[in-house]
C-alpha cells in the first residue's frame, strides 16, 4: 500500500516536471496511474484471496507518537478492486481523452490532479484511522474540485466546483463532528477502535447516524444532499464525470457501509427504515429527473443518483436485517448493495466514456443535436448501448444480477420480518425498484435511441467521426465486464462473501454463488438465477428468428388465396415468382431499401421524433414531481392567424434548489451578515476575542481542577 | 445434471416452444373471431393468423433507407425474448423447460429485453410515428412493471417460492385456495396483462389511427419476415402472460407426471382455460371503450392498489 501511494507522488512529480511537453506529460501520468492501480489491485486481491487483512503504518512523528496508519481489510479490498476496475480503463482512455486539442495544454494539469484524486480514494478506502481518513477525504475533495473546474474559463464551470466545496465543506465539517464525538470516550483515533460499537444505543447513538449519514450523504450524492451532483459531473472533463459517477460517489456509500451500517453498533429499526426511504427516494425521483434531462451528461449524473438509490435499498434492507437480528437476511440486502456498487462503477463508467466521445466528436452535449451517430461511431454505439441495457437492468446484464440481489433481500426481509407494519416496507421497495429500473429502460431508449439512430439532427452530428483505439479499447473492456459480471454472478458473490463474513452481524449463507454461473438467494430453494442459460436460450430465440424470417416461407403451405393473390400480381405485370415457396425464398434474400414514409411530407431531421417529446408522456402522467411551466409563443406580424415563428419553452420546477436550498441559503445568509458584527476585519477586535478566549479558557480549566 | 436430462431438458424447451409458436396466432384470431360474433359479424376463418403469418413470411423484406443494423436486430430480439421466456413458464407440465435458469424475476427481466429491443428499433427509421410508440409503449410499461411485480411476488410469496416451476408444484399440493387475496391479485393481474398485451381499454390492436395506437405505431415501419416476427412474437407474449395467470392462479389439471395420459388432461385443461380467459378478453375489449393515454394511469394504479390490498390481506 505504501508502495502504491508513493508510485503516484512519483508520478505526480514527474508529470509536473514534464508540464511543458503535454504529450510526455500525459503519457507519464496516465500510464503511471494505471500502473499504480495495478499495484493496488494486488494487495487488494490477496486480502480477497487470503480473508487475512493487511495494515501498517504510513508516517509517524518520532516526538508525538502522532501516527497516519491504513488498514485493508474485506471492505475496503472490495471497495479498491471496484476502484481498481474502473481507473485503469479511464487512465487508459484519458491519454487520447486529453490528448484532444480541446484539453491538451492542460494535460500535465489533469494528469496530476487525476492521479492526485485516485491516490486519495485508494487512501480513503484504506485509512486507518479518523485522521488519516480525512486527510484523505479532504484531499479528494479538493482534487475533485480542481478537476470540475478544468475549464475555468466558462461561468458554469466555477460554479459548479464552488458548489461542490461548500456542499463537501458541510458534510466533512459533519464528519469531524462525527469523529470527535466517537473518539471522546476512547481517546483512540483509530477505526479499530473508534468502530467497534462501543456507543450505547440512545440519542446520542441516533445523533452521530444522523451526523454521519449526512456527511456522507452528501458525497454519495443522496437526495435531498444531491443538488452539487448533477451541475459538477457535467462541468468536469468527461473522463473525470466517469471516475466521478463510478467511483468518487461510491466513497459516500463506502462510509455508510462502514461507519453508519458497521460502525456503531446493530443498527436500529429505525435507521434501516430511513435508509430504505431516502433510497426509495433518491431511485425514483433520479430516474424522474434523468428522463427530463437532454444534456447527455446531466442525464447520466442523474441516473447517478438513481443508482446510489438502488445501493441503499440494497443496505437498508440489511440494515433492517440486521435490527431483527437476522444476519442471514441482512448479507443478501448488503451483498446486493455491494454487488450493485461495482456494476453501477462498470456500466455507468462505460456509459459516461461513450458519451465523452460523443461529444468529442460532436462539440455539444444536447441529446438534440444528435442522432445517426450509429452509422459514423459504430463502436462507440454498440458500447453504449451494452451500457444502456446493463444500466435499465435487462438479463443477462450485469445490472440485473444485483437487482435481482436486491429484490431477494427484500422478499426475505417481508417473510421474515417480526413486525408487522415495517415489514410492508419491503413489499414497497420491491415496488419502487420495479418502477424505477423500467422508467430507467425509458430513459436509456431515449438516450440511445435519439442520440445514435435516425437521421443526424445537426451538421456537427452528421460529420462526427469514431474515436480513436485508445479511447475504444477502454470501453470494450467495460462492455465485457458488464457481460461478465452478469452471466457469471457466482465468481461476484464468491468475491464477496469474504467481505460478508469479516462484517460484524453478518451470517452469509454459503451457496449465496452456486458454482460460478448462478446465484440463489442462499436460504432455502426461494429463488436462483442462472443468467448464462437464459443468455443460451436467447441466442437460440436469436436463431430460430432469423431462421423463420429467412425460410420460413416454406413451411407453410401456400394458401389458395395466398396463391390467387400472388397469380393476380403476376398477371397486373408485378414481378413476382409463380408462388414456389423455393423462388420465394429465393427472392427473399434481396432486401429493398426505401426511403421512410414521410406521412406525405418530406421526412428530415426536423421531423423526427425528439427526446422532449419521447419524455413527454411522463412528464404529463408525474406533473405532480415536475410541477412543469411551458410557454409557447406565437409571433406574428399580420395576423394572429399566420404565426411566423413560435418559441416553445418548458421546463420543471427545480423543486429541491427552490424550497429546500432557496430557504436554506437565505436564512445562511442572513446570519452571515449578523455575524458581521462581530467579524467585521478589524484586527484589535479579533486580538480582543484570543484573549477573551484564552482568559475564559483559563479561567475554566483552574475552576474545573 | 447428466446428460440424459439435460437432453431430456433442452427436448421438453423446444417442443413447448415450438407448441406455443404454433398456437398464439389461434389465441390471437379466436379473440378476434369472438368480437366479431358480437357485434354480429362472421369475422376471419380460424386459420387468418397462420394466412397473415404465410403472406408476410413470404414477402420480400423492405426496410427504411436511414435505418441501420439495430431495425433489423430488433424484432429478432423481441421474438428471442418471447420464445426464451416460455421456456421459464410450465404449460402442460408442473415444470418449466428451463426452471433451472430462473423464476418469475427473471421473467419478467426476460420480457422487458424484447420490450426494450424493439422500442430502440422504433426510433431506427425517423418516422415519427416509432417514436410515438416507442415512447408511449415505454411509459405504459413503467407504470405496468410495479403493479406487474407486485402481483406476481403476492402469489409467489403464498407460495414460498419466486420459481414458477416450484410454485406450480407447491399450489397443486395445497390445493384450491378461495383466498380473497387470489382474488385481488388475479384481478390485478388481468389489468396488467390487457396493458402489456395491447387491448382495450389501453392500446387497440384493431387501428392504425395516428394518434390513438401505441403497439401499432411502434412497428408501423415494419414489413415482410420482419413484421411477421414482431406479430407472431406479440402473439407469443399474451399467451404467455394468460398461462402465467393459469399457472399462478388455476393450475388444477396441470400435468404432474410425463406419462401420456397426464399429458392429455393437462393439455385439454390448459386449452380450456386459456379459451375462458380469451372469453374474459372478449368482453373486455367489447364493452369498454379505449381510455385517453393519460388516463391509463389511473387504470393501472388500480390493479396497484389491488396488489397492495392482497398483500395486506394475505400477510396482515
Amino acid at each position: 500500500m505504501p508502495f502504491a501511494l508513493l508510485l503516484r507522488l512519483a508520478v505526480i512529480a514527474l508529470t509536473l516536471l514534464a508540464a511543458r511537453r503535454a504529450a510526455v506529460a500525459r503519457f507519464t501520468a496516465f500510464l503511471g496511474s494505471a500502473a499504480a492501480s495495478i499495484v493496488t489491485v494486488t494487495t487488494a486481491a490477496t486480502v480477497l484471496r487470503t480473508g487475512s487483512s493487511v495494515h501498517g503504518v504510513l508516517f509517524v512523528h518520532g516526538a508525538s507518537q502522532f501516527s497516519l496508519s491504513y488498514a485493508v481489510d474485506g471492505l475496503s479490498a472490495f471497495f479498491l478492486l471496484v476502484l481498481a476496475a474502473l481507473a485503469v480503463p479511464i487512465a487508459l482512455y484519458s491519454i487520447g481523452y486529453v490528448g484532444h486539442p480541446h484539453f491538451s495544454r492542460r494535460s500535465a494539469f489533469i494528469g496530476a490532479a487525476f492521479n492526485a484524486l485516485v491516490g486519495a480514494v485508494e487512501l480513503v478506502f484504506t485509512a486507518g484511522d479518523a485522521i488519516t481518513f480525512l486527510f484523505a477525504w479532504e484531499l479528494m475533495t479538493l482534487a475533485t474540485a480542481a478537476l470540475v473546474a478544468t475549464e475555468h474559463e466558462e461561468r458554469t464551470s466555477r460554479r459548479a466546483a464552488y458548489l461542490y466545496l461548500v456542499m463537501s465543506h458541510v458534510g466533512t465539517g459533519c464528519l469531524i463532528a462525527g469523529f470527535l464525538v466517537l473518539a471522546a470516550g476512547p481517546g483512540s483515533l483509530s477505526f479499530a477502535t473508534l468502530l467497534s460499537g462501543h456507543i450505547a444505543p440512545g440519542p446520542l447513538r441516533d445523533g452521530l447516524f444522523a451526523l454521519f449519514f449526512l456527511g456522507f450523504g452528501v458525497k454519495a450524492g443522496v437526495i435531498p444532499l444531491h443538488v452539487w451532483l448533477p451541475e459538477a459531473h457535467p462541468a468536469a472533463p468527461t473522463s473525470i464525470s466517469a471516475f466521478m459517477s463510478g467511483v468518487l460517489i461510491k466513497t459516500g456509500i463506502y462510509g455508510i457501509v462502514r461507519v453508519c451500517a458497521f460502525g456503531l453498533g446493530a443498527p436500529s429499526l429505525f435507521w434501516g427504515v430511513l435508509v430504505v426511504a431516502l433510497g426509495g427516494l433518491s431511485a425514483v425521483l433520479g430516474v424522474l429527473y434523468a428522463l427530463m434531462q437532454h444534456d447527455l451528461k446531466r442525464l447520466l449524473a442523474y441516473h447517478s443518483i438513481e443508482n446510489i438509490g438502488i445501493i441503499l435499498l440494497g443496505l437498508g434492507a440489511g440494515m433492517m436485517g440486521l435490527a431483527y437480528g437476522r444476519g442471514d437476511v441482512a448479507s443478501i440486502g448488503v451483498a446486493a448493495s455491494l454487488y450493485h456498487v461495482l456494476n453501477h462503477a462498470v456500466f455507468k463508467g462505460l456509459l459516461f466514456l461513450g458519451a465523452g466521445n460523443v461529444v468529442l466528436a460532436t462539440g455539444t452535449r444536447q441529446i438534440e443535436q444528435f442522432g445517426g451517430l450509429l452509422r459514423r461511431m459504430p463502436w462507440t454505439g454498440l458500447f453504449f448501448l451494452i451500457g444502456a441495457m446493463a444500466i435499465s437492468g435487462l438479463p443477462p446484464l450485469n445490472g440485473f444480477a444485483s437487482e435481482w440481489l436486491t429484490f431477494q433481500a427484500f422478499l426475505y426481509g417481508f417473510r421474515g420480518a417480526p413486525e408487522p407494519l415495517v415489514h410492508f416496507l419491503f413489499p414497497l421497495g420491491g415496488a419502487l425498484l420495479a418502477l424505477t429500473t423500467a422508467l430507467a429502460a425509458a430513459c436509456f431508449v431515449k438516450a440511445f435511441g435519439i442520440s445514435f439512430l435516425a437521421l443526424p439532427r445537426s451538421r456537427a452530428a452528421a460529420e462526427a467521426h469514431e474515436a480513436p483505439a485508445v479511447m475504444l479499447a477502454p470501453q470494450a473492456w467495460l462492455a465485457a465486464l458488464c457481460v461478465g459480471l452478469g452471466v457469471f454472478p457466482g465468481v461476484v458473490l464468491r468475491a464477496l462473501n469474504g467481505v460478508l463474513t469479516s462484517l460484524p452481524g453478518l451470517h452469509p449463507s454459503l451457496d449465496l454463488a452456486s458454482g460460478s454461473l448462478g446465484m440463489t438467494s442462499g436460504l432455502s430453494a426461494f429463488d436462483h438465477v442462472v443468467p448464462l442459460m437464459l443468455a443460451a436460450a436467447l441466442v437460440g430465440g436469436l436463431a430460430v428468428a432469423g431462421a423463420l424470417a429467412a425460410y420460413g416461407a416454406r413451411a407453410f403451405p401456400l394458401s389458395r388465396k395466398l396463391r390467387r393473390t400472388a397469380e393476380a400480381l403476376a398477371e397486373a405485370g408485378q414481378p413476382i415468382g409463380a408462388g414456389s415457396p423455393e423462388r420465394l425464398a429465393l427472392r427473399r434474400a434481396r432486401v429493398r431499401r426505401v426511403p421512410t414514409w414521410g406521412c406525405g411530407g418530406e421526412l428530415t431531421a426536423r421531423t423526427e421524433y425528439t427526446a422532449t417529446a419521447f419524455s413527454k408522456p411522463l412528464m404529463m402522467i408525474f406533473h405532480a414531481v415536475y410541477r412543469p411551466t411551458r410557454q409557447v409563443d406565437a409571433l406574428a406580424e399580420v395576423s394572429p392567424y399566420f404565426p411566423q415563428e413560435v418559441r416553445y419553452r418548458a421546463e420543471i420546477e427545480p423543486t429541491f434548489e427552490r424550497y429546500v436550498y432557496g430557504p436554506l441559503l437565505r436564512v445562511v445568509l442572513r446570519v452571515a451578515t449578523g455575524l458581521k458584527v462581530l467579524q467585521a476585519g478589524s484586527l484589535h477586535a479579533y486580538l480582543a476575542y484570543v484573549i477573551v478566549l484564552v482568559v475564559g479558557l483559563v479561567l475554566f480549566v483552574w475552576w474545573r481542577s | 445434471m447428466s446428460t440424459i436430462d439435460a437432453l431430456i431438458a433442452i427436448g421438453l424447451a423446444v417442443l413447448q416452444a415450438a407448441g406455443l409458436l404454433a398456437a398464439a396466432p389461434l389465441l390471437k384470431t379466436t379473440i378476434k373471431k369472438m368480437k366479431a360474433r358480437l357485434q354480429n359479424r362472421q369475422g376471419p376463418p380460424w386459420r387468418q393468423g397462420y394466412y397473415d403469418l404465410a403472406k408476410l413470411l413470404s414477402k420480400e423484406p423492405v426496410r427504411s433507407a436511414d435505418a441501420s443494423w439495430i431495425y433489423v436486430a430488433g424484432p429478432r430480439v423481441y421474438f428471442a425474448a418471447a420464445v426464451a421466456a416460455t421456456l421459464l413458464v410450465p404449460v402442460l407440465l408442473a415444470a418449466a423447460p428451463l426452471e433451472a435458469a430462473g423464476g418469475i424475476l427473471l421473467l419478467v427481466g426476460t420480457l422487458a429485453v424484447g420490450r426494450f429491443a424493439l422500442a430502440v428499433a422504433a426510433l431506427d427509421t425517423g418516422s415519427p410515428f416509432g417514436g410515438m410508440g416507442a415512447s408511449r409503449d415505454m411509459t405504459i410499461a413503467a407504470l405496468a412493471e410495479p403493479a406487474l411485480m407486485l402481483c406476481l411476488l403476492t402469489s409467489a410469496l403464498a407460495a414460498g417460492s419466486l420459481n414458477l416451476g416450484v410454485l406450480v408444484r407447491d399450489l397443486l399440493q395445497q390445493g384450491p385456495s378461495f383466498h380473497p387475496s387470489d382474488m385481488l391479485a388475479l384481478a390485478g393481474l388481468f389489468i396488467i396483462i390487457i396493458a402489456e398485451t395491447g387491448r382495450i381499454p389501453v392500446d387497440n390492436p384493431a387501428t392504425h389511427l395516428e394518434l390513438t395506437m401505441i403497439h401499432e405505431a411502434m412497428v408501423l415501419e415494419y414489413a415482410g419476415p420482419d413484421l411477421a416476427l414482431v406479430e407472431s412474437a406479440s402473439a407469443l407474449k399474451e399467451l404467455l402472460y394468460l398461462t402465467l395467470l393459469v399457472d399462478l392462479f388455476i393450475p388444477a389439471g396441470i400435468a404432474t407426471s410425463a406419462t401420456p395420459g397426464a399429458i392429455v388432461v393437462g393439455l385439454v385443461a390448459w386449452a380450456g382455460k386459456i379459451f375462458l380467459l380469451a372469453v374474459a378478453i372478449t368482453l373486455a375489449e367489447s364493452t369498454n371503450a379505449k381510455l385517453r393515454l393519460f388516463r391509463v394511469p389511473e387504470l393501472v394504479s388500480v390493479s396497484l392498489g389491488l396488489a397492495f390490498l392482497a398483500l395486506a390481506i394475505r400477510f396482515l
